[in-house]
């Protein structure tokens, strides 16, 4: 038989990448990155999370050895501040809207729902009058465009962190046929999200008198997790083509 | 927090609703619940205080108050309702605070001839429903105060924080000598009511009597004044401790108490009055006594604080359409007093609210009154900025597509490794704290790794690819790396690509993660002239078994009239490695059907 090249397979969290980018990107987002080696300074500083604050406790954080500052970074998030502060200098102001998706780390041991590093999609908004509820609109819209198949109902709880205030916790439920059976009618805990805090803004050099936004982090092997039914979120960095090849 | 469900209703003129429904009112109103139990009578539920709520949230009053704002029940015996000023004073103890920054308030209060005994059934019921241990009627009580209003109380026995060994007469009171709060002494050891002993340090607060160390500011009492059966006189300690200062030395001595995670989220100090007259209430109620007075150094007494907000704002930020009306509405509910003039809302937090300084901090709780369930999921406006098309992830992009399409597949391995330039210090784990320098290695694992895999996976070669990061020469950059069996692992720096938009590139397809053995399998082929028109595949699949995973057409020929089919068949358990003889079995079977409808086994 004549041979012929069989296409390989992209990993399953660079094609939700991929998806996510196109969808945001019809809302208008750009596709942001930053360091995964990260000071403290926008890791934590800047995001309004103090030394010796217990809100620091929230993340298990990697410290880089010899290097005074520097952590792997435990969150998307510390890319809102650069992405804004690197407007700013180039004199536009905004509005913004920028997606982050990528690696973050948590210094914890590692089991079937934990690894210590894992991907991130953040979300970042910031105008005159972006709201709370266009965050529920976003977040809605998004993931009906990502679970085509089903209909999807978006709901927020209070929460806290200390980059968002007002801070929400983000479920979401399927229903309808064309959810997947496991996850039809069940509330699903997301992500955090919340309206950027005004310190944050300030610390950007964004007026926040003027300007207010919404931001969104949200881990995207649980996604992954959640859309294909995978039981191991140690398959992620597995390098198996045993699991690979199925996406 | 445990917090007990019987031990709120006291709060209320009513019993509360059940369990559940505090549990749900509180999950979507306040905090998350991490549980509900049945203890005894009792239904203890786990809130989760979030670290903005730990001024005030951190006791049954604080949760009690939030369930009153959004159940609409009036918090009828409310603690903090109103104090009245702490007297009588005296001059039987005094206090010296050396360190006003790290101590912003210390009360004393005596009381004289308590009798020391077994805490009364109602109070160990409390206790134990929220996982205490009864100790004795003054300790508990002090416990008590602290998850009823959310501030640490130590009681110290009086005659051992004075009387001295030297003291002329033996078991008297000795001369009192200040209450001392004071930076520790490097090296100064102290035991601890757990009968530890603790080398302190100089950045550690301590306090003392007569200059000795009788316990660990903020996070534990110290045994050399400890109450016990026979204490007669008492000096309470409600005070004021800094929060970095507890929480650093809490972490430094391994010692983290109820006290010292209160400490650490920030108190009022104003906190610190209510929790003593409710203490000495309770202590003269349990244990007797006479109480002798209070000494208070409060040196800079707290300040109102106060935060505005518009209806207007209140609206922009939320994408709501409330009313004034409904704003004020929740801000009585949750006792936040103001006033209101041609919309601007001047609110006054309740002292214990720390958590309330600027016009967010006022949408948020208005947020959470009227319920984040009232909020409209609004789509965004179209962009009036610019959409940029990002270079390095355009690169990666058509990097994946040109690979894929040349048979190779995206792993991602780890970017800890053995080696490489920087490393971290704190793995959890220990093991491959380096940052990779190079993806070479890792790509190399995954080739040996999947190589095995290879017939199981119907791949005539396995070829693989990342992008991903790596650390070298001082730079933090992105890799591009391939391998496969024919060529060695390569990798070259990902250049940026500039495009005007981004190609509509294929997404997976995949509709469910199908579950893999992780036992090793056999592969066996079959070769055949084929003389009938029965189906080969199907007759393999029904003979073989469920054992053979995959049955695959991997040759056919025509050679003089005839066909020649070879299959390869795999075999696989998902409970055990399977043997050579399982599989010759399972062939024999095969060999004897296909013969049977008229194939010739080559």
């Amino acid at each position: 038989m004549a041979e012929e090249i069989k296409r390989g397979h992209l990993h399953p969290i660079s094609s939700l990448i991929r998806e996510a980018n196109t969808i945001f990107l019809q809302m208008g987002f750009t596709f942001a990155e930053g360091p995964l080696v990260e000071d403290e300074v926008h890791n934590f500083d800047m995001l309004n999370v103090p030394k010796d604050h217990p809100a620091r406790d929230m993340q298990d954080t990697f410290f880089m050895k010899g290097e005074q500052g520097a952590v792997l970074r435990t969150h998307t998030s510390p890319v809102q501040v650069r992405y804004m502060e690197a407007q700013i200098k180039k004199g536009v102001k905004p509005p913004y809207r920028v997606i982050v998706p990528g690696k973050v780390f948590r210094n914890e041991a590692t089991d079937m729902t934990h690894e210590a590093e894992f991907f991130q999609i953040e979300g970042l908004a910031v105008g005159e009058d972006v709201s709370l509820a266009q965050l529920k609109g976003t977040l809605e819209h998004f993931f009906k465009a990502l679970f085509k198949d089903a209909s999807v109902e978006i709901r927020f709880r209070p929460s806290f962190f200390p980059f968002t205030e007002p801070s929400v916790e983000v479920d979401m439920r399927l229903v309808g046929e064309g959810a997947p059976e496991k996850l039809r009618g069940r509330w699903i805990e997301m992500m955090g999200a919340g309206m950027v805090h005004p310190s944050v803004l300030q610390n950007a050099g964004v007026d926040p008198k003027q300007y207010q936004g919404f931001a969104f982090g949200m881990g995207l092997d649980r996604l992954a997790l959640l859309r294909w039914g995978i039981d191991d979120v140690r398959h992620m960095h597995s390098a198996d083509l045993r699991f690979i090849n199925q996406f | 927090m445990k917090v007990s469900k019987l031990w709120l209703d006291k709060f209320f003129d009513a019993p509360l609703p059940g369990a559940q429904t505090l549990a749900d009112t509180l999950t979507f109103h306040a905090f998350e619940i991490d549980g509900v139990e049945k203890v005894g009578e009792d239904d203890v539920l786990d809130v989760k205080v979030t670290p903005n709520r730990g001024h005030d949230c951190l006791s049954h009053r604080g949760i009690a108050k939030e369930l009153s704002a959004v159940l609409k029940l009036p918090l009828t015996n409310d603690p903090l309702a109103s104090r009245s000023d702490l007297l009588p004073k005296t001059t039987e103890v005094t206090v010296d605070i050396q360190r006003t920054v790290l101590c912003k308030r210390y009360i004393a209060g005596y009381i004289k001839g308590v009798t020391v005994g077994p805490s009364p059934e109602w109070l160990k019921t409390r206790l134990e429903a929220v996982g205490q241990r009864s100790i004795n009627n003054v300790v508990d009580a002090t416990n008590f105060v602290m998850f009823n209003l959310g501030t640490p109380l130590h009681a110290f026995d009086a005659h051992k924080l004075w009387g001295s060994p030297t003291s002329p007469e033996s078991g008297e009171v000795g001369l009192p000598q200040p209450l001392g709060v004071r930076l520790a002494k490097d090296s100064e050891v102290m035991e601890a009511l757990d009968k530890k002993k603790y080398t302190l340090k100089d950045s550690m607060l301590v306090i003392t009597a007569g200059d000795k160390a009788v316990g660990i500011a903020g996070v534990k009492g110290g045994m050399p004044a400890a109450i016990d059966e026979s204490t007669k006189n008492i000096v309470i300690e409600s005070a004021n401790f800094d929060g970095v200062s507890v929480r650093k030395t809490a972490q430094a001595l391994k010692l983290r108490t109820d006290a010292s995670t209160r400490f650490e989220q920030v108190l009022s100090p104003e906190l610190a009055a209510y929790g003593m007259q409710s203490v000495v209430e309770l202590i003269q109620k349990l244990a007797g006594g006479e109480l002798k007075g209070y000494a208070d150094a409060y040196p800079e007494p707290q300040q109102p604080m106060y935060a505005n907000v518009t209806v207007e704002k209140i609206n922009n930020v939320l994408g709501t359409h409330l009313t004034g009306a409904e704003v004020s509405d929740a801000f009585t509910r949750l006792g936040l007093a103001y006033k209101e003039e041609s919309g601007v809302f001047e609110v006054q937090a309740p002292f214990e609210r720390l958590d309330i300084m600027i016009p967010e901090d006022l949408i948020e709780e208005v947020a959470r009154i009227v319920g984040y369930d009232k909020i409209p999921a609004t789509p965004l406006p179209a962009f009036s900025g610019e959409v940029e098309v990002n270079k390095n992830f355009y690169a990666a992009e058509k990097a994946r597509e040109e690979l894929a399409g040349q048979g190779y597949s995206e792993v991602f391995t780890s970017v800890f490794a053995d080696k490489g330039e920087r490393m971290v210090l704190n793995k959890a784990d220990s093991v491959r704290p380096y940052l990779r320098d190079s993806l070479v290695l890792g790509l190399t694992e995954a080739l040996a790794k999947n190589k095995p895999n290879k017939d199981l996976l119907g791949l005539t070669e396995v070829k693989l690819f990342e992008i991903g990061t790596v650390w070298k020469g001082g730079k933090e950059r992105v890799m591009l790396g391939t391998v496969s069996e024919k060529q060695k692992a390569f990798e070259k720096i990902l250049e940026p690509v500039d495009a005007a938009a981004y190609e509509d590139l294929p997404l997976s397809t995949a509709v469910r993660f199908e579950h893999f053995s992780k036992y090793p399998y056999i592969v066996r082929d079959i070769a055949m002239w084929a003389a009938g028109d029965a189906d080969a595949e199907k007759i393999i699949r029904a003979q073989a078994g469920p054992l053979a995973i995959k049955v695959s057409l991997f040759d056919r020929f025509e050679k003089e009239g005839r066909v020649s089919l070879a299959y390869r068949i795999i075999f696989q358990s998902f409970e055990k490695t399977l043997t050579e003889a399982e599989a010759n079995a399972a062939m024999e079977k095969v060999s004897a059907a296909l013969k049977a409808q008229g194939y010739e086994i080559r």
